[in-house]
């Protein structure tokens, strides 16, 4: 069974994804922070990381990322944001400063963060 | 006007158009060099530049009328003569300087002798405050300046200094150095050593020294090098704040002329981690006289290969650097003012978010840092995140570079760790008996002798730099009023708690002047400061009554029994 970590620090929708996670039969690890995040993935082993970008910091995601992809860069991280909404960002993956597997936005519809996880679990 | 005029001025603006290039971004070069030409901006050449450039003759004038440094109105003289009126040069005796010019060329501040020689205008903030009272006279600077080197400086300019004994280069006076100053860092060590690195590693050595902004606002260096480094976009953009206006503050200027490899080490290294391929140094107006030497070593950088294409032989990496100047509008140095005033709009702040690191320079992202930040960031890379982070505080790292000045023995540029007690400055600087020390320029705050023992860093007292010290003798109503008259000036004018609140304090400090406000109305005056505080739409504005509250907070009996009182007449006692 895949074993996917949140990292988020929106507490509701950190919920809200574990239920879905949880309900089609994957393994959830959870974590609020950067460093959260990077000790989970350590103790965790996960098999796929859902990343938000702003969390105590505004880059903290991108920070994540290039430190998880530096630990193991076969591990897929699927980005989900709603920077552009909050700021006006655009951002895209690029392997230095966004190294990441895929980008969504936030909202994202059940069913379509399924689809994504499933793609990159590649199942 | 007649036609032939016309198209001579048609021709001069072509030249213009494609030294500068055909944007809009170019209209500010292109103005100053049309101004430079005809003594001021007639409404013809106004028009005829907008009509070249596509543009309405409002927007032009618009643009012209925003910033102090142009003139549409009437020729300026041969010599525009520049009086420096902050608080620093004022406390210096500015006063005597402008009365003996005013006599010496028969002309009121504001006005041009009849015969086109001189214009006498007064300016704010020269970046000499440690040496005040100070004078720039186009494009050179006087320190020092008494009633009597007023008169040889005038002689001089009717000689067309050809036989001047005043430098070329005021001098900066550092007093105390440190491991900033004293760096030890061959140029383009730090740019070597940059790029042989990962673009990642470049951002993450600059967030585990934490660096954050030395202009004053101290945001995280690394957090907008990767965000800028993060954004989508072909075009990216690197600017140097060099728009050094905050009153009390001239650490940069020294930065730009002594440390001029070091800056552009700096600026070329953001540009590599965030993926630029141009920058712009934006000079503030009254270091005008710094341009050709900042050209120069853009154009030794260009021969050495450090600046152009594939920069020290790694291809994909081209970068270049342009000189923006500025024109007098203490505005531009919030950073979004400054990129209006780069695209050749008038320079009033943009709503944020969206954030120039994401949406800047013509809507592409962009970083805007200070001199002494790229500085900081460049050493860095040189010597390690530890090397600068040893010193300071937790959430202030690093060493700062200030600019004292003001009632102390000892006013110049010096260099302290972050977490300074205002005490142990004042002893270093030799003003110990100081009544009041004004921290962060005119918009920072005024403390008094009982918050001596507070820190200076960005979870205390925090400062771009700038130290302005006031003897036991100080007039703090007089200190107030200079800071509003300053602020009343240099109001964008774009949202109403700035451009009208700002007015009504300095008729309030008139007020309190002539004895005749009360308690109740300075309670009323605190509240609309507090007003100003949380409804202005820029950093600039909201800050703008913090000196005026901070002194009613701190000298409150002071200013409600002013000296002038004691010299009423009469009929204004009984008025009272």
């Amino acid at each position: 069974m895949a074993k996917i970590l949140i990292v988020d620090d929106d507490i509701d929708f950190v919920s809200a994804v574990k239920l879905v996670l949880t309900s089609n039969g994957f393994d959830t690890a959870v974590a609020y922070s950067r460093q959260e995040g990077m000790d989970k993935f350590v103790s965790e082993k996960p098999d796929l990381v859902l990343l938000d970008v702003m969390m105590d910091e505004p880059d903290d995601g991108f920070v994540l990322a290039q430190s998880l992809k530096k630990k193991s860069k076969d591990t897929p991280i699927l980005m989900l944001t709603s920077v552009g909404q909050v700021t006006g960002m655009d951002f895209d993956k690029d392997s230095e400063m966004v190294p990441v597997d895929d980008f969504e936005q936030k909202p994202i519809m059940p069913n379509h963060l399924l689809e994504k996880v499933n793609q990159l679990l590649g199942n | 006007m007649q036609i032939i005029d016309r198209q001579k001025i048609n021709n001069q603006i072509e030249d213009l158009r494609k030294k500068y290039g055909e944007d809009r971004s170019a209209l500010m070069p292109i103005l100053q060099d049309l101004q430079e030409i005809y003594g001021y901006l007639p409404d013809v050449v106004m028009q005829e530049t907008a009509h070249a450039m596509g543009i309405h003759p409002v927007e032009v004038e618009g643009v012209a009328s925003f910033y102090s440094f142009f003139r549409t109105k009437e020729k300026q003289g041969k010599y525009v003569i520049r009086l420096c009126q902050t608080i620093s040069c004022d406390l210096a005796g500015k006063q005597n300087v402008a009365r003996q010019m005013e006599n010496e060329l028969g002309i009121k501040f504001g006005e041009t002798t009849k015969d086109g020689m001189f214009t006498l205008e007064y300016t704010n903030c020269l970046g000499m405050c440690d040496q005040g009272p100070a004078v720039m006279v186009n494009d050179r600077l006087f320190a020092k300046v008494d009633a009597e080197k007023a008169f040889r400086i005038i002689t001089d300019c009717r000689r067309d200094f050809l036989k001047s004994d005043f430098p070329e280069v005021v001098p900066s006076d550092v007093k105390k150095a440190g491991p900033i100053l004293d760096h030890g860092i061959k140029p383009v060590e730090s740019l070597k050593k940059a790029l042989a690195m990962p673009r990642s590693e470049i951002i993450a050595t600059i967030r585990e020294s934490g660096l954050k902004g030395r202009g004053g606002a101290g945001f995280p260096t690394a957090i907008k090098w990767q965000l800028a480094g993060a954004a989508k976009g072909d075009k990216k953009y690197v600017v140097c704040n060099a728009d050094e206006g905050e009153p009390g503050t001239f650490k940069d200027r020294m930065l730009l002329y002594e440390e001029t490899d070091l800056l552009l080490d700096g600026m070329t290294i953001g540009a590599y981690a965030v993926g630029a391929k141009k920058g712009f140094i934006y000079l503030r107006g009254e270091y005008l006289y710094m341009r050709k030497y900042l050209e120069k070593a853009l154009e030794d950088r260009r021969t050495q290969k450090l600046l152009g294409g594939n920069i020290l032989g790694y291809k994909e990496f081209n970068f270049d650097i342009e000189i923006r100047m500025g024109a007098g509008a203490y505005v531009c140095g919030e950073e979004t003012a400054l990129i209006e005033s780069l695209e050749g709009y008038r320079g009033e702040p943009r709503n944020r978010p969206p954030f120039p690191v994401d949406t800047g320079f013509q809507g592409n992202p962009t970083i805007v840092n200070n001199v002494e930040t790229f500085i900081d960031a460049a050493l860095i890379i040189s010597k390690g995140a530890d090397w600068f982070n040893e010193h300071g505080t937790d959430k202030s790292k690093g060493m700062k570079i200030f600019s004292i000045s003001g009632d102390c023995e000892l006013p110049g540029i010096y260099e302290f760790p972050f977490g300074i007690k205002v005490s142990e400055l004042l002893k270093e600087a030799g003003g110990i008996n100081a009544k009041a020390v004004q921290i962060g320029g005119a918009s920072g705050h005024c403390i008094a002798r009982k918050d001596f023992h507070r820190t200076i860093a960005f979870e205390d007292i925090g400062s771009g730099g700038s130290i302005i010290v006031f003897g036991p003798d100080a007039d703090m109503l007089q200190v107030a009023k200079n800071f509003l008259e300053f602020f009343v000036e240099e109001s964008c004018g774009q949202c109403t708690p700035c451009r009208e609140g700002n007015p009504k304090l300095l008729e309030g400090v008139e007020l309190l002047e002539k004895g005749r406000c009360s308690v109740t109305y300075l309670n009323e005056l605190k509240k609309l400061g507090e007003t100003i505080q949380v409804a202005s739409k820029c950093g600039l504005g909201q800050s703008s009554p913090n000196a005026f509250l901070s002194i009613v907070e701190n000298f409150k009996s002071e200013i409600l029994s002013p000296a002038v009182a004691g010299k009423l007449t009469k009929e204004e006692q009984y008025a009272r």
